[in-house]
């Protein structure tokens, strides 16, 4: 009895980083939750295929990456089907630089950020950094970045071109590095 | 020479695939004079480590 209880209390501890993960990449408590079962059930399918070869934490992530990505491809679910594709106007830049391509407000040096990691309020401020970006941007810098999918996989997953990849990426990270300077790096901290 | 802008779009790009020699080569020149777009590489850089560890932060989140 006392096994099943530590196991159930395990499943119970990735659930809530699943459910975690998931709403991360989603922004949706009821699609993130979606995602979680959707991996629950499909590990139950292929436990047989689990077996010790990795960790259980990871081995789960695994397929919840992919229940995240089948959950934003759905038409009508989370993003419009064509969420992924880019208007024309959209390489005009968020201000960052002037017509000739100089920076509005040059970027200073953020000292040794490293330590910021250790501070959970660092980690606050990131998570709404990464908010403030539209979906579809956070989506395709957390797969990169948080994910750590690999440019070529990301544009086959979403249907997207290398080079709207690369502009979005572009933009995405001009944003954060915006929001960061403002709400962390370049205010005073104790 | 490149405007700030295309330089630090390179440097977001070098992030996904090598850059062709010349392109590598005006961006290295550009970012030896410019240290706006230095801490810009410097600090996108940053953000891909520090994104790296995000799931490692919703573990701690676990009580």
């Amino acid at each position: 009895m006392a096994e099943q209880d530590d196991q159930a209390q395990s499943l119970e501890t990735h659930r809530k980083y699943l459910q975690r993960y998931a709403l991360f990449h989603l922004r949706d408590a009821s699609l993130a939750e979606d995602a979680v079962q959707d991996t629950f059930i499909a590990a139950l399918a292929q436990f047989q295929r689990f077996q010790g070869r990795s960790q259980m934490r990871t081995w789960l992530t695994g397929i919840l990456k992919h229940k995240i990505i089948d959950l934003t491809r759905n038409r009508g679910r989370g993003l419009p089907a064509d969420a992924f594709a880019l208007g024309e106007d959209e390489d005009r830049g968020d201000g960052s630089f002037n017509a000739r391509g100089k920076w509005v407000d040059p970027p200073a040096d953020w000292g040794m950020p490293d330590a910021a990691l250790e501070s959970s309020q660092f980690w606050r401020v990131y998570q709404e950094c990464c908010q403030r970006m539209s979906k579809r941007d956070a989506l395709v810098f957390s797969m990169r970045e948080v994910m750590g999918l690999s440019s070529e996989e990301i544009c086959k997953k979403i249907e997207i071109s290398t080079t709207n990849l690369h502009v979005i990426l572009f933009r995405a990270r001009l944003s954060l590095r915006n929001c960061m300077t403002k709400n962390w790096f370049g205010v005073h901290h104790e | 020479m490149y405007s700030c802008e295309q330089a630090s779009k390179l440097s977001s790009r070098a992030m996904e695939q090598p850059l062709t020699l010349s392109e590598h080569l005006l961006h290295r020149m550009h970012l030896m004079l410019c240290k706006r777009c230095t801490n810009f590489a410097r600090q996108i850089e940053f953000l891909r480590r520090a994104s790296s560890n995000v799931p490692e932060v919703f573990e701690k989140d676990e009580g």
